[in-house]
């Protein structure tokens, strides 16, 4: 059965069960559980997070490894035990932007990634080494790789 | 706020099932050990208004829009 909401962004807007996740422990700081993942622009690398529970509360969010091919997540022994990860489960990656006038400035928190799988979604601690809390999308400017995360 | 006195190797319970444990103190430093259920989430406060600060930030992109990109800047 799908869902439809009132988003201030975006109007009407009816939800597909399938990209329905549910927040167990939330989003740090946002009100709200349950959010569906919203590709408003098939073209762009970005989605929104729609909260289901506040229609004005939707949050950019992309790929990392789109932007960051050295990008991994380690969680640290507490996490891994409480979300019953392990190797075998297959996970989506997602990682907040914080959007700018200027594209060089954007910038995408890679300390604290939205892991998804089976409907479900935690915002986690990344232990990986050199995973910064405002890491710079856009490197155009820089010659030098990005270092590994 | 409730304030109380410990000192090294003294606790504090809280609730049914956590224990917060003063273990050493050395100049301006305090070690503080935390017993918790797993479900019970530990943040150290300064990551934890962080990470809440950047997911305010990603929620204020303005408009219906997501944010445009020129076309050397497009993730690859």
């Amino acid at each position: 059965m799908s869902t439809t909401i009132e988003s201030s962004r975006f109007g009407r807007v009816e939800i597909d069960p399938e990209t329905v996740v549910e927040f167990p422990e939330g989003l740090i700081g946002l009100e709200g559980s349950r959010y569906a993942l919203l590709a408003t622009d098939a073209a762009s690398p970005f989605l929104w997070l729609q909260s289901l529970d506040d229609p004005a509360l939707a949050v950019v969010v992309t790929d990392p490894h789109r932007f960051f091919t050295g990008f991994s997540v380690e969680l640290d022994d507490e996490d891994a035990a409480r979300l019953g990860l392990d190797d075998a489960t297959a996970v989506a990656v997602y990682v907040t932007v914080r959007a700018s006038p200027a594209p060089e400035d954007f910038t995408a928190n890679l300390r604290a990634p939205i892991l998804v799988w089976s409907g479900k979604a935690y915002q986690i601690i990344n232990r990986a080494p050199g995973c910064v809390l405002r890491a710079p999308l856009f490197h155009a400017a820089s010659p030098e790789p990005e270092p590994a995360c | 706020m409730l304030r109380i006195t410990r000192r090294p190797g003294e606790r504090i319970i809280l609730g049914d099932n956590v224990v917060v444990e003063v273990m050493e103190i050395r100049g301006q430093t305090v070690r503080i050990g935390i017993d918790a259920p797993r479900s019970v989430r530990v943040y150290r406060e300064e990551l934890w208004l962080e990470v809440k600060r950047e997911n305010e930030a990603a929620a204020q992109a303005a408009g219906a829009k997501l944010p445009e990109l020129p076309p050397e800047l497009k993730g690859g």
